[in-house]
């Protein structure tokens, strides 16, 4: 039986590793991009990253992953059902929803991009302006300044609250069943249901814990790899 | 170097906006009937949840159960292909308006919740809600009445928990799943669950996870209907086949073979 019930978790798990590494893989670079976005000094650009950033932090995960699932479906009934429609609501009508997990992708990737890029945020407005205008003096292009002098500062510093974020996103993952995708706790939760038998659930935990064991030991060492920066 | 950026980060938030929304080039025909929708894609695809003895797993990790045999044989008649895919109960109109399923067909009682939101099919089998609490306990609760004061947990949105309001019990817990109450039942934070007459003759009694656990009474008789879109003609269409299949014995055999007692 327990050997069952781990296997059949641990299938529940490789779907809560993939959209973890998905997220991460997809949410890093957008969240920089999105930070670029709330920086700049084209005012418009500005003020839409940050709605964009307050709507999407200001609302709950789960309802964001509802909205991406079943929205463009519903939008394509509604669309449907218009008389002489125009050429806008002819392609409404044809939406139809996404692939489960690429909903999910979708939501978490949106969500966790706009957390990331205020840390990504924090971590450039902290490095002092002398060091820019230093690199300008000495003749360097913003581009170089940006990775030679500002980023991998920014790394160090933005690395234990993105760690916290990161963590966060482990135990997020579980959201996913709202809109039925098969992770570890919809595996657990199955085994009541099926068999009547509770302690699957609970059992889970270790999936989780080890895990986040894991990745606080990875940060821990990279925080000690990038302690030259100091002194 | 900021300005390029910019320039990718309207890109890329303008094709957020636009990704997957012409995911069918079909253009939608408004006259479209939902049997014509669902023969044209060659399959049906069926909301469930898993919920034995209407539709569960068996050891080979085949769907299988009542509505499960049910489904397949309606899809035989309507020459298409029947997919079962799970959903998350609370979101099964949902479910069904974005059109992700065709139909929920998963024991589903027949409730003016279910007729408000969606086209209902005629019942197909009754069932009732049951209190259920410990052996010992149903020896000292034996109607309604005497229930008052007890602590009470019922799957939410579900006829378990209209009957616990009926009844005015006050003292009430609402958790995600009818599986869920019984553990609460099971596990003493609270006294007694109100869930489906067939899940509890599954999962309560000897031989069960839930040996302790017994019915200690019977209320609101109820009907399972299979829900369609609103205004579906797929409605009519599962209702004539299902008539077929109450005219042949097909569904008696089911019923005989799941313990499940037919609607006239």
């Amino acid at each position: 039986m327990f050997g069952e019930v781990t296997l059949s978790l641990l299938k529940g798990f490789g779907i809560t590793c993939e959209i973890f590494a998905l997220t991460l893989l997809f949410a890093l670079p957008l969240g920089l991009i999105i930070s670029f976005g709330s920086m700049s000094k084209f005012k418009p650009l500005k003020w839409l990253c940050k709605v964009f950033v307050w709507c999407i932090r200001g609302t709950p995960l789960m309802l964001q992953m509802i909205v991406v699932y079943y929205g463009p479906g519903l939008v394509g009934q509604w669309a449907q059902g218009i008389e002489d429609p125009g050429v806008f609501i002819t392609w409404f009508a044809s939406w139809t929803v996404f692939d489960r997990f690429v909903a999910v992708l979708i939501a978490f990737v949106i969500n966790y991009s706009c957390y990331f890029s205020e840390i990504y945020r924090g971590g450039i407005e902290s490095i002092p302006v002398g060091q820019r205008e230093a690199g300008q003096v000495l003749g360097m292009k913003k581009s170089q300044l940006f990775f030679k002098v500002t980023l991998l500062q920014v790394i160090k510093r933005i690395l234990p609250p993105m760690s916290n974020e990161i963590i966060t996103l482990v135990k997020d993952t579980s959201l996913a069943r709202i809109i039925a995708v098969y992770e570890i706790i919809y595996a657990g939760e199955r085994f009541i249901k099926a068999e009547g038998l509770i302690w699957p659930l609970f059992y889970t935990g270790a999936f989780y814990l080890i895990f986040c064991g894991i990745l606080t030991l990875l940060f821990g060492y990279f925080e000690k790899k990038l302690d030259y920066f100091r002194g | 170097m900021k300005r390029i950026l910019a320039l990718i980060m309207a890109v890329l938030m303008m094709s957020a906006i636009f990704v997957g929304c012409g995911s069918t080039s079909a253009t939608p025909d408004q006259a479209e009937s939902d049997v014509d929708y669902i023969t044209d894609k060659g399959t049906l695809v069926v909301g469930i949840t898993d919920y034995a003895p209407m539709n569960f797993k068996d050891d080979k990790g085949e769907w299988t159960g009542f509505d499960t045999e049910f489904a397949q044989k309606v899809g035989e008649k309507l020459g298409v292909k029947v997919e079962f895919i799970e959903i998350n109960w609370d979101n099964k109109f949902l479910e069904l308006d974005s059109k992700s399923i065709d139909c929920i067909w998963n024991g589903m009682t027949i409730t003016e919740e279910a007729k408000l939101n969606a086209s209902v099919t005629e019942p197909y089998v009754e069932n009732a809600q049951v209190v259920v609490m410990t052996a010992k306990n149903a020896e000292k609760y034996k109607d309604a009445e005497s229930m008052k004061d007890l602590k009470f947990a019922a799957e939410a949105g579900s006829a378990g928990e209209s009957t616990i309001s009926d009844n005015k019990w006050a003292d009430y817990t609402p958790v995600k799943a009818q599986s869920d109450a019984l553990l609460e039942v099971a596990s003493g934070s609270v006294d007694a669950c109100v869930i489906d007459l067939t899940m509890a003759n599954a999962m309560t009694g000897e031989g069960t996870s839930y040996e302790d656990l017994t019915k200690a009474l019977e209320l609101n008789k109820e009907q399972y209907g299979i829900a369609c879109r609103k205004d579906s003609d797929l409605t009519n269409k599962i209702n004539q086949i299902m008539n077929d299949l109450k005219g042949d014995g097909t569904l008696e055999a089911l019923a005989q073979k799941y313990s499940l007692t037919l609607a006239e």
